[in-house]
C-alpha cells in the first residue's frame, strides 16, 4: 500500500537522523578530548553523511546514514605548559569541535526528525480517516 | 491477542454461511480471481500476518534487539489492519442481520 510506502520512507529519515545524532554527540563528548600520548593528535571532528539509496524493493527512495568523514580543518592550540602533553613551547593541540557549531547541527537533527514524525503522523491519520469511510 | 483469532474465525463463518446454504447456485462459475470466501481468507491471511509481524517487532524491542523506529512502523501497521478487519466484519456483520430481518 503507498501508505506503508511513506510510512517507511519517514521511518528510514528517522534512522538516518538518529545516527547523525550519535555522531554529534560523539563531538560534543570529545570536545575537550587531547592525545593519549605526547605530542600525538587529538580528538578529530566527524562530519555525519547522509545518502539517498532507491529501494527497489518498496520503489521509493531511502535515505541512509552514510559513513562520517573526518574534518581536515586545524586543531585548537591551547598554551597550557603544565599540561603534561604540552609540547615544547607549551601548546597543547584540542580537538577541532566547535560546540556552537555541534548545538546548531543537533538542533537541525532534531527539526528533521520532528519533521518525520510529522509525516508519520499525518499518514497514520490519513489511513485512520479511510478506513473511518467504512464504518458509516 | 486473541481479536485476530476471533475476527478470522467470525469470517470463516459468514463466509461459509453463504456457500453452504446457497451451494453452487450463487456461486459464480468461472469467474477468474477466485470467490467471495477465498478473497475474504486471503485478506483475513494476510492481516494475521502484519498483526503478528507488529506483536514480533514489540517483543524484539522489549530484549532490547529492535531499533524503536521499526516498532512503531510495525504497530502502526497493525493497528490500522486490525481497525480495517474490525470494520469490514462489522459490515458483513451488517449484512448478515439485514438479510435475517427481510420480512417473508
Amino acid at each position: 500500500m503507498d501508505f506503508s510506502k511513506s510510512m517507511s520512507v519517514a521511518a528510514s529519515g528517522m534512522r538516518a537522523q538518529t545516527e547523525r545524532m550519535k555522531i554529534i554527540s560523539e563531538n560534543i563528548a570529545n570536545a575537550n578530548s587531547t592525545s593519549a600520548t605526547k605530542g600525538g593528535d587529538p580528538y578529530r571532528r566527524k562530519i555525519a553523511t547522509l545518502t539517498t539509496d532507491f529501494d527497489r524493493e518498496l520503489g521509493a527512495s531511502l535515505v541512509n546514514a552514510g559513513k562520517p568523514l573526518p574534518d581536515k580543518s586545524d586543531f585548537r592550540n591551547q598554551y597550557d605548559p603544565g599540561n603534561p602533553n604540552a609540547d615544547s613551547q607549551g601548546y597543547v593541540k584540542l580537538p577541532n569541535v566547535d560546540s556552537l557549531v555541534e548545538i546548531m547541527d543537533m538542533r537541525e537533527a532534531q527539526r528533521s526528525y520532528e519533521a518525520d514524525l510529522s509525516v508519520m503522523d499525518s499518514t497514520k491519520q490519513m489511513m485512520a480517516k479511510t478506513v473511518d469511510l467504512l464504518n458509516k | 491477542m486473541a481479536i485476530p483469532a476471533a475476527a478470522a474465525a467470525a469470517y470463516r463463518a459468514a463466509a461459509q454461511m453463504g456457500t453452504t446454504a446457497a451451494s453452487s447456485a450463487v456461486t459464480p462459475a468461472g469467474v477468474p480471481g477466485g470467490n467471495f470466501s477465498d478473497f475474504l481468507s486471503g485478506a483475513v491471511k494476510d492481516s494475521i500476518n502484519t498483526i503478528r509481524q507488529g506483536e514480533q517487532a514489540a517483543t524484539a524491542q522489549v530484549s532490547g534487539k529492535a531499533n524503536l523506529v521499526d516498532v512503531v512502523q510495525s504497530v502502526n501497521a497493525a493497528e490500522i489492519t486490525l481497525d480495517t478487519v474490525v470494520a469490514v466484519r462489522d459490515k458483513v456483520v451488517a449484512a448478515y442481520q439485514s438479510i435475517m430481518n427481510m420480512p417473508i
